[in-house]
């Protein structure tokens, strides 16, 4: 298979999980085994085989910015670059979410920090760090 | 006779208490198959005719299998024996060979290159002597399993039986070792040139020269064998019928391996 069609079967996966999320209030624990740990590890398999099927053979290194260019010159090393961020932005979105419902933030505050770290994920965690430094964010007694 | 065993034999649980760490590396191994087949399945690169990834899951299966075996027999052994702190050393030791032989198997593979019979390089010869000091440690473990339970007398087993797990486990060493070690000492597993790439569905043995990796095959696998024979002979034939009858199995295993080990070695396949 060529690097464009596993990008085009990967690159949607996520997204199932990232709805899940946003719905999550309704479906808590489904959200959570799908967005926090089957989708990330089906990807986490992903990455460590394009890892172990290309890594050894490629330019470039980690010690520099020209030799990360490198590395991600060849189109197997991109596209596992590209799956390390869909399986680590929807496992820190699993985590937001069911951290927001153990401190009782509200969800309507919970989906932009959702979509902020699916689009741009350090930020979306960095937003929702923010909220949660909020005392009145936390309504007293909606612990689950 | 009906054997009484004091332990219960079907006991998915048990295991973790009787070998935990033999356990937990068999499961990692088999886990780790689900990234290698994911890679074979994602990588082109061809080494020998196969791909690279060959070697690594067939190692990986391989070796979930004997170790596999080990956890179940581990139970035979006496209890002190493995409460013991020297039995816990040696397990930490064996448990590091095999984990040193799939990262080198493995990462040579990731490489596409050769991780047996490699002296390409100082580092990757040094490397492959290494690995055969490795290869006897782990095999090590069927031989001092093998004598542990044969000299344990509190295994509740028919004697039968017991003899042919402890007899079948010390085969497995002393055949392994012979085959391995000449086949190591060798350029590579064949015993002459292929011309063409005839080979036996499956397993991947030569069917034109003497292939090697038969009589290995053979011989690491006398501890399924022998006990396999032991259990039979166990529940239909008399006592001292039956222990005779081990002993035959066992001889005549061991027969069959010298003789794939001796064909490979003129340069003859199993099956042409």
């Amino acid at each position: 298979m060529t690097p464009e069609t596993l990008f085009q079967i990967a690159n949607p996966i996520p997204l199932i999980g990232w709805a899940m999320l946003a719905l999550s209030p309704l479906i808590p624990r489904l959200s959570q085994l799908v967005a926090g740990l089957i989708i990330p590890l089906m990807m986490a398999v992903l990455y460590t085989a394009l890892v172990l099927a290309n890594f050894a053979g490629s330019e470039g290194d980690f010690t520099s910015l020209t030799g990360v260019q490198a590395l991600f010159a060849n189109p197997f090393n991109l596209l596992a670059g590209w799956v390390h961020y869909l399986a680590f932005d929807l496992f820190v979105g699993a985590w937001i979410a069911r951290t927001a419902r153990a401190e009782g933030i509200a969800h309507l505050f919970v989906l932009p920090c959702l979509f902020l770290t699916l689009m741009l994920g350090p930020a979306g965690f960095l937003l929702f760090s923010a909220l949660r430094a909020i005392p009145a964010m936390h309504r007293t007694g909606a612990t689950p | 006779m009906t054997a009484t065993l004091t332990r219960p034999l079907h006991q998915p649980s048990r295991i973790w208490k009787d070998a935990p760490a033999f356990s937990a590396l068999t499961f990692m191994i088999v886990a780790a198959l689900i990234p290698l087949l994911a890679a074979m399945t994602l990588d082109i690169r061809q080494f020998q005719g196969d791909s690279v990834w060959l070697k690594p899951v067939k190692f990986h299966l391989a070796l979930a299998i004997y170790l596999g075996t080990l956890v179940f027999f581990a139970r035979f052994m006496p209890d002190a024996t493995r409460a013991s702190r020297r039995w816990r050393i040696y397990v930490a030791v064996v448990c590091t060979a095999i984990i040193a032989e799939l990262i080198w198997v493995g990462g040579a593979a990731s490489f596409g290159t050769a991780s047996h019979f490699n002296d390409a390089t100082p580092a990757m010869a040094a490397l492959y002597a290494i690995m055969g000091l490795a290869a006897i440690i782990l095999t090590s473990a069927s031989l001092v399993m093998g004598i542990s339970i044969g000299r344990n007398r509190a295994t509740a087993l028919p004697p039968a039986l017991h003899l042919s797990i402890a007899l079948g486990l010390i085969l497995t060493f002393v055949l392994t070792v012979i085959v391995a070690g000449t086949m190591s000492s060798g350029t590579g597993h064949f015993i002459g040139t292929p011309l063409t790439d005839a080979r036996l569905p499956i397993m991947g043995w030569s069917r034109e020269v003497g292939d090697l990796r038969a009589s290995h095959f053979f011989a690491t696998h006398a501890l399924h064998a022998v006990p396999a024979a032991g259990w039979i002979a166990s529940r239909t034939l008399a006592p001292r019928a039956a222990t005779l009858a081990v002993w035959l199995a066992g001889a005549a295993y061991a027969g069959l391996v010298i003789a794939l080990f001796a064909q490979a070695l003129m340069g003859l396949p199993v099956i042409a």
